[in-house]
């Protein structure tokens, strides 16, 4: 059996208060009412009163872990994850960004998590397709079991059919609609270079207006700085407001630096970075 | 004047439009509605609620270039880029979209210091306002009737349509859009049945409930006012914030913008291209200082300019309630709510 939303909601609540009221954590990141129901929104708990606003439902579908690094260093910080986000925080404590003894992992083991723009649900499809964190300290719910487990690379299927002119086209085309309006590296828990080199000035490394050389220039650079790092949680694509599908890219890279490296990104603290870390075993295979 | 044609003829009409100047009309892509300059009849689709973009992007384009150079060669030779626009027909702009146009004519005009470019291509358009669908619940996203905007309110077009059933009736409204539909002789005379729908449409409209109670403007600036230096009041509402370009490039009323030298090899254009005050380094100076390093220093600015700066200058709230922002942001940030919420607090009542 899994928990309810309602009883997670409830665990959440009573999880938060007691991390507060103890001084255990000073801040607890959850998800908070929004404009409506299908609407919640990322919310900051500080005082134990704070929890009465929390919620959880199935449209809860944002990564917190994206908060963590705006707090000072060494600030106590629990955060509440689902898989994908848990992987993001452990990957933030393999880059050094924050300390495992300053976060509070409050795990969250669910499926069925829907994008609320097109009601679809994202499971494997726009994210990780694991069910239950990797690694917590509190559980706010019961494992998932024996919900059908779905890889994340099966949505590859049709761009993997792709030859590299079809592939060429394909990114063409959709990176000629965006806008830059830079949601996605916004939305993402990895992308926390200030300033972005897009940003940059001197020397600029992209044009400012949304052309296709600038947009080519921003989105190929963030794909590769992610390469290994992004750990499939989909935020960037739900939240790109012309739904450009940038996790086909993501998860494409993933899949190879998985193949070639045994690693996933962000599944152990003890992992070092798979582009950072070198081993005289590694596969050759980019070189070919 | 009232005419009308089928709906399913609407292709004609476009075709018409075209042959006319530049038709500009809603199209479905892929994850919804915009605006684009229609090159084949048949991709006019007014089976829509609204457009993600905002329909400014017909007078203030995401980019719009200014003037040519060659590096390493006199000013001279720089080239300034013309303006040569055809007519434009704007085609199917909701009653909101409409009024944002008002408001931006004080930015870009109104003020005495004019815009050339919002001038000219304001002043080569026609609009065809769209009255939205009233049997259709308002999108729980919007709030126009809040500010005062009827969902059938036809004044800033020039002709203004609603649908009645399988046909679309066209109402003019200046005389601009008088002379139009007179020429667009393929539209057949309205009867008086007609008439009547269309008046009492547009009464509707008014009834035509979206969230929240209506709002006193000077209320509301007063409130912001007073709150402006509450550092916890905005840190709380900004939590969430991403900062970044989605709800100023999706708003109607949005208007900043950066000016680049964009250079490719020796061949470059100055241009202008819309700018967010969300973005980190939108008030970053050439020193280096960056006097709104924090996410709630930006998201006030965007507020407190749309419902309080605007409001002490002009007297207008530069906000038409089109829901785009809070529709589009990633994290489900509400400008409205973030107004109740200041309102309700009732701070300007403690002082
Ligand atoms: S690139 Fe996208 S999927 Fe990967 S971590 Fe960042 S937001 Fe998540
Ligand atoms: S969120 Fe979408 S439109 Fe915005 S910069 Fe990213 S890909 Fe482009
Ligand atoms: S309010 Fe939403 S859309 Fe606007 S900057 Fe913040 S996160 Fe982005
Ligand atoms: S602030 Fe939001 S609701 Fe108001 S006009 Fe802009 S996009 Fe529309």
């Amino acid at each position: 059996m899994t928990s309810s939303f309602k009883s997670i909601e409830e665990n959440l609540k009573a999880e938060a208060g007691k991390l507060l009221e103890s001084g255990r954590v000073e801040i607890v990141l959850a998800y908070g009412r929004g404009y409506d129901e299908n609407h919640p929104m990322p919310f900051v708990a500080k005082h134990p009163s704070d929890v009465a606003n929390m919620v959880f439902n199935e449209y809860c579908i944002h990564n917190l872990a994206r908060y963590l690094v705006r707090y000072p260093r060494g600030t106590k910080i629990a955060v509440a994850v689902k898989a994908a986000d848990c992987r993001a925080v452990i990957q933030l404590i393999q880059e050094e960004k924050i300390k495992r003894d300053d976060v509070v992992f409050l795990g969250i083991p669910v499926y069925g998590m829907k994008n609320p723009k097109t009601g679809e649900i994202i499971d494997s499809k726009t994210t990780c397709g694991m069910y239950n964190p990797v690694l917590y300290d509190v559980l706010l719910g019961e494992e998932v079991h024996g919900q059908k487990i779905v890889s994340p690379y099966d949505v590859l299927a049709d761009y993997e059919a792709m030859d590299k002119e079809a592939r060429w086209a394909f990114w063409k085309k959709e990176f000629d609609r965006c806008i830059r309006c830079y949601a996605c590296r916004k939305a993402c828990p990895m992308c926390y270079c200030d300033p972005c080199f897009i940003d940059q000035s001197k020397p600029r490394w992209g044009d400012k207006s949304p052309q296709s050389h600038g947009n080519l220039m921003y989105h190929l650079t963030r794909f590769h700085h992610l390469a290994g790092r992004c750990i499939d949680c989909g935020e960037c694509s739900r939240a790109c407001p012309v739904d450009i599908p940038l996790y086909l890219f993501h998860k494409k890279v993933a899949k190879e630096c998985e193949e070639m490296f045994g690693q996933a990104a962000g599944m152990s603290i003890d992992d070092k970075p798979a582009l950072v870390n070198f081993r005289v075993d590694d596969s050759d295979k980019i070189l070919e | 004047m009232l005419k009308k044609t089928a709906i399913n003829k609407i292709s004609e009409l476009a075709a018409v439009l075209m042959e006319k100047g530049t038709l500009l009309a809603p199209v479905k892509e892929a994850a919804g509605f915009n605006f684009r300059e229609i090159s084949d009849a048949g991709q006019v689709n007014l089976h829509f609620h609204n457009t993600i973009i905002s329909p400014k992007s017909a007078f203030f384009p995401q980019m719009e270039d200014f003037v040519r150079y060659q590096t390493g060669k006199s000013i001279l030779e720089a080239a300034p880029v013309e303006l040569n626009l055809k007519p434009v027909f704007l085609f199917g702009v909701r009653p909101c979209d409409v009024k944002s146009f008002e408001i931006m004519d004080i930015h870009f005009s109104g003020t005495g210091a004019v815009d050339p470019y919002w001038k000219k291509r304001r002043e080569a358009a026609t609009i065809f306002g769209h009255a939205f669908d009233l049997n259709e619940a308002a999108d729980p996203a919007e709030f126009y009737h809040t500010l005062g905007i009827g969902a059938a309110d036809p004044q800033g077009s020039d002709i203004f349509m609603v649908t009645k059933d399988n046909d679309l009736l066209f109402k003019s409204i200046t005389p601009k859009g008088k002379k139009l539909l007179e020429e667009l002789t393929m539209l057949t005379e309205a009867s008086a049945g007609d008439r009547k729908y269309f008046e009492d449409y547009i009464a509707r409209g008014h009834d035509y409930k979206t969230r929240f109670a209506s709002v006193e403007p000077k209320a509301i600036a007063t409130e912001f006012e007073s709150i402006f230096d509450n550092r916890e009041f905005w840190k709380n509402v900004s939590n969430a914030c991403l900062s970044c370009g989605v709800c100023t490039f999706v708003c109607p009323t949005c208007y900043c913008f950066d000016i680049c030298d964009e250079t490719l090899f020796n061949k470059g254009t100055r241009r202008r291209v819309w700018d967010a005050c969300m973005f980190t380094d939108f008030t970053l100076e050439a020193s280096g200082h960056n006097p709104r390093t924090n996410v709630y220093q930006r998201l006030r600015q965007k507020i407190c300019h749309k419902y309080s700066f605007s409001i002490r200058k002009y007297g207008v709230i530069s906000c038409v309630g089109c829901g785009r922002c809070t529709r589009y942001c990633p994290v489900n940030i509400d400008i409205f709510s973030i107004v109740e919420q200041a309102v309700k607090a009732k701070w300007y009542k403690r002082l």
